[in-house]
Formats: C-alpha cells, sequence, structure tokens
C-alpha cells in the first residue's frame, strides 16, 4: 500500500476511475479533467489501457492542483472503481485516506481495505432515474465532487462540451446524473469532504496531450500531406489531421502499409508540399527501407515514430523509449539525418514546428521521435504556450522560376543535387520552368544522374554530410535545464522523462539532495555535454529502455562512464518514485 | 504547357543502356509520343520509376522524376499527384516492381483511382538479376532459380487490376509503336488511373515471350475485333480468357471519378503562408 503521505504540494489531488475497456472509462476521466481545466486548474493525466476495445482493466488518471503539474505520483486519493480488479490493480497506489465510489448494486462483491473510505452510490438505479443507465459514469462524477468539495458547475461546463453536440435534452439528462450522484453523497455520508479544498482560480486552460501537440504543431507549419497506416499509439495524430487538414487545403491518406505511407508522403513532398508521416517502431521498421532513399533524393521529410514496448508486437500499449538506436542508425549505408525528440507536450507542439524547417532548410528526414506516455497524457497549459504569432516558417532554398538560371549548367540542365559549401543544393518542385530534374536512390552526379564515378561519389557523400555540419553550426542544439545549475549530482534525460524529474526535484531537495537536470530534445545532432559531466560528481542517465541506449551514446561523446536509471516495465517514471531511484543510485560506485 | 512541345523534349541526353533491341525503348518511346500528344511538357510532368531495367525510364527521360524504392513506385506517384494535381504523374515499372514486391501497392492504388498512368514494361522475366522467374513468366519456365519452371500459374494483371476495381485496364506491345502510344494515350486522358500492362520482350533472356511470339499470337481488341470497352461484361470475358494474347483498351469506366476529386482535393498544396495559418489560434481554443 501507498506509503507516502500527502504531497506537501498545495491542493495537490489524485484521481482515477477504472474497469473494463468498453465501460467508457476514457470519455468519463476526460470530462473530469475538462472540469478541472474550467476550474483554472491544472492538470496531468495517465492511462492504463490494454490494446483490445472491449475487456480487460483501464484506467484513466487524473493528477490535479493549482500549480503546474507535469508527472504521475504513486499515490491515489479518490478511485471510481467500476470493477473488483480496478482496486485490486491499485492497492499500491491507494493509502488509507483513499475513498473508494463503487456501486454496491452491482454483482460483484467489492472487497475494500477497511483503513480506506468505502463510498457506496447506487450509480446505475440513479443513472436510470435520471434518464438512462449509460449515464452512470456520470453520477459517479457528480459523486466524486461532492466527496472533494468540487463545484458541480464546473462538471457542467464539461458536460456541455462533450454532450452539447448531441442536444440540450442529453446535456440537461447528464447534469442532473451529476447532481443525483453528488446529492446521493451529500445525503448518506458525512464525509466533511475528507478534509480537501479544492481551490479553483481565474485562469483559463486548454487540456490536450502530445499527439494533439504534434497535430497541431503541423498544421502550425503549413503541412499540407499525411499518408500514414494506423499503428497504436500514433493513430491519433492521423485522425487529428484527417478532422482539420483539409480545412487547409491538405489532404490525409490512409496508406495500405507503413512502406507505402512513407513513399506517398515522399511523393507530396517532391511535389513541394511539406509532408509527414507518422508510426510506431513497428512501422518505422518497414519505413526504414524508404529513409535512405530521402536522404539520397534529398527530400524534407518529417516522420514522427510514436515509441511503444517491443521488440516485435513488444507491449503495443505500454511505454518504452526503445526506438533510439533504430532513429540514429536505421537503415543500410550510412544516413544522414537529423532526430529530435520533444521532451514535454508543449514541446510536441514547437518541434514539429521546427522538424519541418529543419527539413526543408536542409532537405533531410527528420525523425521527431515521442513515445506512448506523451501521446496519450493530456495535459493543462495556458493558450499562449502554443502563441502562433511565434511560428516561424522556413521554407529553406526552394527556388522559383527567377532563380532556377543561377543553377543550371553550361547547357542548361537543373543542378538539382549542386555540390554547395553548405551542402545544401536548390530545390526546384515540378511546375517550375526549366528546372525538371530526376531524383534518385542510386548514387548521383549533380544532374541527379545515376554515377559510379568516384570523385562524383566522394562528392555527393560529402556535400550530404556536409548539410547536416552546416546545421550543426546554424541551429540551436540547446538542452532544457532544470534544478541547481551547481549541485554536483547531474541527472540528464531524453523526451518524455523531463516532467517526471522536474517534479523529482521536489521531492529531492525535501531529503537534501541538490541535483541539476539536463534534459536533451536533440539526438542528433545533440549538445555536447563534455563540460557538464565532467564538472558534476556523479551523472545519471534517465530512460526508459532496459540497456541505455542514450546513456551509451553519452558514454561515447564524452569518452566517461556514467550511472542509469532504466525503466522497461512499460510504465512511464513517476516523480516519487524517481526520487527514490535517484537517491539509491547516487550512493552506488560509479562503474569501471 | 506549350503547344509545341515535341516527344524527343522528353529525351534526356543520357544513352540508355537497355540491351540492343529490348523492348524497352519503344515501350519509352511511346510513353514519350503520348506525354506529347496530350499537351504535357517536361516542366509539368512527374515520372516515377521502380528498381530493374525498367526502372531506368527516369534517367532516359526529361522531366521531373523520382527513381524511387523497388516496388514503391505508385505510392510516389498518389504523394505527387496528391500534392499537385496540376501535374501529369506517369508511374513506370517493371512485371516485378509492380506485381512481386509492389503488388499489395498495385492492388491499392487501383482501387483509390489516383489520376495518373501505369505503364508496366512486362517481359514475363527478371532481366537486371539476369534471368530469373517473374511473377508472369510461364509456369514451366526455366530460370536459374526455376530450373524446372515456377510450377504456379503466372499472375493474370488485368484481372487482378480488374479485381481490385480498376477503371481503366488496357495491354499494349512496345513493337507496335503506333498503337503502343495511343493506348497510352488513352490512359493519359483516362480520369482516373490507367494502368497499361505493356509486353515489352526482354532479347536477352526470355527465349519464349519473344517479339515473335507477340507478333504472331496478338489480337487487337478494337483493330481486329469490335471491342466495346465499356461493357464490363464483355472486359471480363477478355481479361479472363487465357487461351488468347490481346492488346487495346479492354475496360474503360465511363463515369470514373478520380481520388482527388473524390475528395475535394484541388489545391496546390506546395504553397502556404510565411507563418502559422490566419486562424490558428482557434486550433488552440478547440482544447479549451
Amino acid at each position: 500500500m501507498g506509503g507516502k503521505a500527502h504531497h506537501n504540494m498545495a491542493e495537490d489531488l489524485n484521481w482515477a476511475v477504472g474497469g473494463e475497456a468498453g465501460d467508457g472509462i476514457d470519455s468519463t476521466g476526460k470530462i473530469f479533467a475538462q472540469a478541472l481545466a474550467r476550474a483554472g486548474r491544472h492538470v496531468f493525466t495517465s492511462k492504463d489501457f490494454a490494446s483490445r476495445i472491449r475487456g480487460g482493466y483501464t484506467a484513466y488518471k487524473i493528477r490535479t492542483s493549482v500549480d503546474k503539474v507535469q508527472s504521475v505520483v504513486d499515490r491515489l486519493d479518490i478511485l471510481v472503481a467500476l470493477t473488483q480488479r480496478t482496486i485490486d490493480e491499485n492497492l499500491d497506489e491507494l493509502h488509507e485516506g483513499s475513498a473508494i465510489i463503487y456501486d454496491g448494486e452491482r454483482s460483484w462483491e467489492a472487497e475494500i481495505p477497511d483503513e480506506m473510505t468505502a463510498v457506496d452510490v447506487p450509480l446505475k438505479s440513479l443513472a436510470e432515474e435520471a434518464g438512462g443507465a449509460i449515464m452512470r459514469n456520470i453520477v459517479a462524477l457528480g459523486a466524486a465532487c461532492e466527496i472533494t468539495g468540487f463545484d458541480v458547475e464546473y462538471l457542467d461546463e464539461a458536460l456541455e462540451k462533450r454532450f452539447g453536440g448531441k442536444g440540450s435534452k442529453i446535456v440537461e439528462n447528464n447534469k442532473a446524473a451529476a447532481r443525483a450522484g453528488q446529492e446521493y453523497v451529500r445525503e448518506n455520508y458525512d464525509l466533511d469532504h475528507l478534509g480537501y479544498n479544492i481551490e479553483t482560480t481565474d485562469n483559463d486552460y486548454v487540456l490536450l496531450n502530445g499527439n494533439e501537440a504534434v497535430g497541431m504543431g503541423a498544421l502550425a507549419a503549413g503541412c499540407r500531406f499525411y499518408a500514414g497506416y494506423p499503428i497504436t499509439p500514433a493513430t491519433s495524430i492521423m485522425e487529428y489531421l484527417t478532422e482539420r487538414i483539409e480545412d487547409y487545403g491538405g489532404h490525409v491518406v490512409q496508406a495500405e502499409d507503413e512502406l507505402s505511407a512513407i513513399n506517398m508522403s515522399l511523393g507530396a513532398a517532391r511535389a513541394g508540399a511539406r509532408s509527414m508521416t507518422a508510426t510506431s517502431g513497428a512501422g518505422v521498421d518497414l519505413m526504414t527501407e524508404t529513409f535512405g532513399l530521402v536522404a539520397t533524393s534529398e527530400t524534407p521529410l518529417v516522420i514522427a515514430d510514436v515509441q511503444r514496448s517491443g521488440p516485435s508486437t513488444g507491449m503495443p500499449t505500454k511505454q518504452e523509449q526503445g526506438d533510439l538506436n533504430m532513429a540514429l542508425y536505421g537503415g543500410h549505408g550510412e544516413v544522414p539525418r537529423f532526430v529530435v525528440a520533444p521532451t514535454s507536450i508543449t514541446e510536441c507542439f514547437w518541434k514539429t514546428v521546427e522538424a519541418f524547417n529543419l527539413a526543408e532548410k536542409y532537405q533531410t528526414p527528420v525523425f521527431l521521435i515521442s513515445d506512448l506516455a506523451m501521446s496519450v497524457t493530456e495535459q493543462t497549459f495556458p493558450p499562449e504556450a502554443f502563441d502562433m504569432d511565434e511560428v516561424e516558417i522556413d521554407r529553406g532554398k526552394l527556388v522559383d522560376e527567377d532563380e532556377v538560371d543561377e543553377w543550371l549548367d553550361s547547357q542548361g540542365r537543373f543542378r538539382a543535387h549542386a555540390v554547395t559549401d553548405d551542402g545544401v543544393s536548390p530545390r526546384a518542385i515540378p511546375g517550375t520552368t526549366d528546372a525538371a530534374h530526376m531524383s534518385t536512390g542510386l548514387e548521383h552526379d549533380e544532374l541527379g544522374r545515376r554515377t559510379e564515378e568516384e570523385d562524383e561519389r566522394v562528392h555527393q557523400v560529402d556535400k550530404r554530410n556536409r548539410k547536416v555540419e552546416t546545421a550543426r553550426d546554424e541551429e540551436d542544439w540547446d538542452y532544457r535545464e532544470f534544478g541547481d545549475a551547481d549541485a554536483d549530482n547531474l541527472i540528464i534525460s531524453w523526451g518524455s522523462n523531463e516532467g517526471a524529474l522536474v517534479e523529482a526535484l521536489d521531492y529531492l531537495e525535501e531529503d537534501g539532495i541538490d541535483v541539476r537536470v539536463i534534459s536533451v530534445p536533440y539526438i542528433f545532432p545533440r549538445p555536447d555535454l563534455t563540460e557538464e559531466i565532467e564538472a558534476a560528481d556523479d551523472t545519471i542517465v534517465v530512460e526508459c529502455n532496459a540497456t541505455g541506449q542514450f546513456a551509451d551514446v553519452i558514454e561515447h561523446d564524452v569518452l566517461t562512464r556514467v550511472k542509469r536509471i532504466n525503466k522497461y516495465t512499460g510504465v512511464r517514471f513517476k516523480a516519487d518514485e524517481l526520487a527514490d531511484d535517484i537517491t539509491e543510485k547516487l550512493s552506488e560506485e560509479v562503474p569501471a | 504547357m506549350s503547344s509545341d512541345v515535341r516527344f524527343t523534349d522528353f529525351k534526356s541526353d543520357k544513352q540508355p543502356t537497355w540491351c540492343p533491341g529490348c523492348g524497352d525503348f519503344g515501350t519509352m518511346n511511346g510513353m514519350m509520343k503520348a506525354l506529347a500528344n496530350t499537351g504535357n511538357d517536361p516542366d509539368n510532368t512527374f515520372v516515377v520509376a521502380g528498381i530493374g531495367c525498367s526502372g531506368k525510364i527516369g534517367t532516359y527521360m526529361h522531366s521531373y522524376a523520382l527513381h524511387g524504392v523497388h516496388g514503391r513506385a505508385l505510392p510516389v506517384g498518389t504523394g505527387v499527384k496528391m500534392a499537385r494535381p496540376d501535374i501529369e504523374v506517369m508511374v513506370a515499372g517493371g512485371d516485378g516492381d509492380g506485381y512481386s514486391i509492389g503488388a499489395g501497392h498495385f492492388v491499392h492504388a487501383v482501387r483509390r483511382n489516383v489520376d495518373m498512368t501505369y505503364c508496366v514494361m512486362d517481359n514475363r522475366i527478371y532481366g537486371l538479376t539476369k534471368g530469373q522467374a517473374s511473377p508472369t513468366s510461364r509456369s514451366d519456365f526455366e530460370t536459374s532459380t526455376t530450373p524446372e519452371g515456377p510450377k504456379q500459374p503466372p499472375v493474370n494483371p488485368l484481372a487482378l487490376a480488374l479485381a481490385s476495381g480498376a477503371s481503366f485496364i488496357a495491354q499494349s506491345f512496345s513493337s507496335d509503336a503506333m498503337r503502343h502510344a495511343e493506348i497510352v494515350q488513352k490512359a493519359i486522358e483516362h480520369d482516373g488511373f490507367g494502368f497499361v500492362n505493356v509486353f515489352s520482350p526482354c532479347v536477352t533472356f526470355n527465349d519464349v515471350d519473344t517479339y515473335d511470339y507477340f507478333r504472331d499470337s496478338l489480337v487487337d481488341l478494337q483493330e481486329d475485333e469490335d471491342h466495346d470497352p465499356t461493357d464490363y461484361e464483355a472486359a471480363k470475358e477478355v481479361i479472363l480468357d487465357a487461351d488468347k494474347e490481346y492488346q487495346g483498351v479492354m475496360y474503360q469506366d465511363e463515369n470514373s471519378v478520380p481520388y482527388h476529386e473524390q475528395h475535394g482535393v484541388t489545391e496546390d498544396m506546395s504553397e502556404i503562408p510565411d507563418g502559422a495559418p490566419e486562424d490558428a489560434m482557434d486550433l488552440v481554443r478547440e482544447f479549451y
């Protein structure tokens, strides 16, 4: 049973709803999250789910506070349990102050540890009275409002958003269901809100997940074409774009497989569109076939990999950061590329915008690596976090008809792969007069025609690699930094672990441990961390994989040994758990 | 588009390395003539080529072109056409590219009915790898990898297209230059996916499906017979007729609506604003 007492952060509440897949758990949780966001509270959500539509345990968990929250913790305060398994699965996180809402009229006998508060509410019966059994989860939300003293009117706002499209009758029924739950608890229990005081603010937050942020970033960046093949957990990027891209004159194609998806996206990019595809590791395996072609034909393309647990089919609905090596080294031959790994949901947006600029400026494939945890986590942000006025578009050396002349050879042929000082060649798209040219996966000359001539080969390989060197000099490949910059203990992370690490700092501080956190969003090119690591007594690299792929890279860069914290259970890091891991790891000897 | 485009404008200055007498010369010439005859020019044409002897066509033609990965030419063509409905897209490949490694894409490109032309240079052999069985090789055709023949029936690409819901199915013979160019022209003019299986003999590795064989056996559906390509039942009959080799347009759906029109894709996707779209903050507000 969860040992940690109430975290000292003000107004921190951990809430969950769980049941069988098909019980409407996801939408129930989302409604409560939106209600909290409407109340000006910050929200961070996580999901436990299995790769099936019906049956099996699933839960939607919310951590909420008036302060920014960016991690899950190992604690659950209020649980709406539609099944016994929901209780059993969460025993480690429940504590003696926890309250469990369940429906005693249902066939299962709830076994709830004595020290917890059992709140038996006839969810189904009350829902039927309000207009239909389908609303039983909403009754539970009303009960949860009463238990915590949270104003049910915020829930009304969320219900209006969720059901507004279905007519006022449905909305009113749901509001009535919520009130039935609220009143039942008020009349039958004397809980005094269990001591909770759910403070509200005037702040107006948006609530979105990492995949939605990637999709929104793509639209902001002018992405007009997307081809993909459905795969967990990347599909929701495709769904987001499908719903909106046509408003901007774009289109989404559901391809027959990932081989096709990347080639369609490549075709659209060669035709001049900002184009992307997204998949998960198993799909990247297939796309790798075309990766070299993207690079040698010098086509700007964004390839998003929303990682999940592998190898093979692995654990398709579980978290892992196992694809770093594939992103860095995948594909036969030597393939110049950029690898960018957003470290938060806002960064999912900004790094997607940046990925499109990098792709076009350097006519090089850009790997955008996210992961399952970030893809399904919904988090609140002030809307200014996605200030569209800050979005910049850089299309690189895209030449128009007036500029074609300076790139023609003595016989009037367009030098699409011209060898230049910065490695970047002019890019002409179909329809540009006098610039017709071929590109190919074969080694080629400046005109794009096949060659096996030694000098030409070397010139082309060098110029493609020179683009990466140019980018290394011209772009910022910064890391993000948190904690105490002068601390002797250095923690390095990549991707979505940033939030848990930042919150772990609070726990460590309570224990008197100073830590400097470096969160790295750029995997290639990446910041040189030699000075930072040499300045620290202890360096730990934190990542969600078994072998420490990023730690290997860092050790190679800096020519020293680092400590590693690896989690590969399929579940993301939790802030409190991570604080414990760090404390323990700091006490160990540095590996030889 | 200029009206004075000649088919030689589609020729690059690179000399083909196909074997002397290769059917691919005639196939390519007919494609270039058909492109010129339909008012296209190299600057508004995109040729996608696969891998194999046929795949070299992108090098020998002059246009915007991509020589891609083995079997994936059709998806590339699909992407080009979606992004730029104004561009003429011509996809070329061989029987291995289209019916073996790329068979899945063939089925779905046909289904999608993207407005592009697909010419498959079918020589019933793998030429570039020096003579192995292809998906259209006869079941008793002996090769280095099938010493007693593949012992499996050849793919009937026309039937595969028909079963996949094709809106235009044709077959031509590279040596019958005029008819071949005419048929490809019809495929270009078709509103949708114009599929032409082109008999394009390999003079080096296939001594069965030769020029003489096709000259002697080919029946022209339009010139020798009175075939109506808009008659689906009649099309089915000639496509499934295992006793004869045909050339001509087997099937054409006159009511074909290409994919981009079905999906309302009309804009040139290459043009985007200098920053985020004007109303982009609405995308954020959606998440309130």
